[in-house]
């Protein structure tokens, strides 16, 4: 294999473990406070560092059912622990609590 | 130091800073064109909307890795134009090897495989909707069909054009058809395959960018139609900017590369761009 794309593929290999790793260790932190997580599916409220766009909406759709936003916050119901870390481990959410709807 | 020495020092110094002034040149034009896009920007006296400053892009550029959607559109991109590349490359390799082994079936299908290697992928992406659907299926399958084609004809015209000296020779010495498939066509056919790569690579990615306006909800593809139907040029020219980038990446680190070592090596092409 010639030199430049084996040093590409190199770099772009140890960028997307850096960016699933990063994920993993932000995403564990963020649900710390909230282990062990209920199997069938929970309430949460997630934080953004911004008011979501179409794209994270749909991100989140795909996760869970958003039952609503205020500001930068989504909230969300039946989200099952899978898909909860998934979301966690984003970088632009900044946090994830219980949330319990009325 | 005798005249030869003192010629060829001077002219090894002389590559190594003409490399770099070569470097350096680009960067020169680029910075040219974003300080009079800058300056442009006020006398044209437009809005954002219309006229986006290059400190706007660079704004829309930021935005978008913050709110971690440029990483997940590029990702998306990538691994549809690689999963496309890679089975229509191998897909039209197959089909070209084996039509054109036998002459009777590439005389057949000469005419129907020009007339679809014609059509555009733009033309079939509708139709692919209506039977795929919107997503990734009906991108990769653009995209493998704009790759499959030249990658197709290229590999049959090699393999129809191997030496015959040399099919006889292997054929002479006892060889059966599997040992001049091994030890004549697939050599001969190589530089081939990979002009058809090369020329498929490019057409896989204008493709993908139509596939991606026409039939996604994510990729950079999609970011610039969905800048401009949000009034966010900035986001449409950064969304523009990236995929060159992503263009100049891959034919600078995979195809060139790859090119050089295989199709110029043996001295078959002579690449003018690498003369710019």
């Amino acid at each position: 294999m010639p030199r430049v794309p084996a040093i590409a593929t190199g770099i772009l290999a140890m960028l997307v473990a850096f960016y699933w790793i990063a994920g993993m260790v932000g995403g564990g932190h963020k649900l710390a406070a909230l282990e062990p997580l209920a199997n069938d599916g929970g309430s949460y409220a997630i934080t953004l560092a911004f008011a979501p766009e179409r794209f994270h909406q749909q991100l989140l759709q795909d996760r869970g059912r958003v039952v609503g936003v205020d500001h930068s916050t989504v909230f969300m119901m039946d989200v099952d622990p899978k898909s909860l870390r998934a979301i966690a481990r984003e970088y632009w959410v900044v946090e994830v609590r219980r949330w319990s709807p009325r | 130091m005798t005249p030869a020495v003192a010629l060829a020092v001077p002219r090894a110094r002389w590559r190594m800073s003409r490399r770099t002034a070569r470097a350096l040149k680009g960067a020169f034009g680029v910075a040219l064109l974003l300080v009079a896009w800058q300056v442009s920007v006020p006398m044209v006296g437009m809005s954002a909307y219309f006229y986006p400053a290059p400190i706007d892009v660079a704004h829309a550029f930021v935005d978008l890795i913050r709110k971690g959607v440029l990483p997940v559109y590029i990702a998306d991109s990538l691994g549809r134009y690689a999963i496309g590349i890679g089975i229509g490359t191998a897909l039209g390799i197959v089909f070209g090897i084996a039509i054109g082994l036998s002459r009777r079936t590439a005389l057949a299908l000469s005419p129907l495989l020009k007339f679809l290697f014609a059509l555009v992928e733009v033309a079939w992406i509708p139709i692919f909707v209506v039977w795929f659907g919107y997503g990734v299926k009906t991108i990769v399958l653009a995209l493998i069909y704009v790759v499959f084609f030249p990658v197709l004809y290229n590999t049959l015209l090699s393999v129809r054009t191997a030496p015959a000296v040399l099919v006889n020779a292997v054929r002479s010495l006892g060889g059966g058809r599997i040992d001049v498939l091994r030890y004549v066509i697939l050599p001969s056919a190589l530089p081939g395959m990979i002009t058809g790569l090369r020329l498929a690579a490019g057409f896989a990615f204008r493709g993908l960018v139509f596939g991606e306006i026409i039939a996604a909800k994510t990729g950079v593809g999609y970011l610039i139609f969905e800048g401009a139907q949000s009034q966010q040029t900035a986001r449409t020219i950064a969304g523009m900017i990236v995929m060159g980038f992503l263009w100049l990446g891959i034919d600078q680190c995979y195809l060139r590369p790859f090119e050089r070592a295989t199709v110029q090596r043996w001295g078959l092409t002579i690449d003018a761009a690498d003369r710019l």
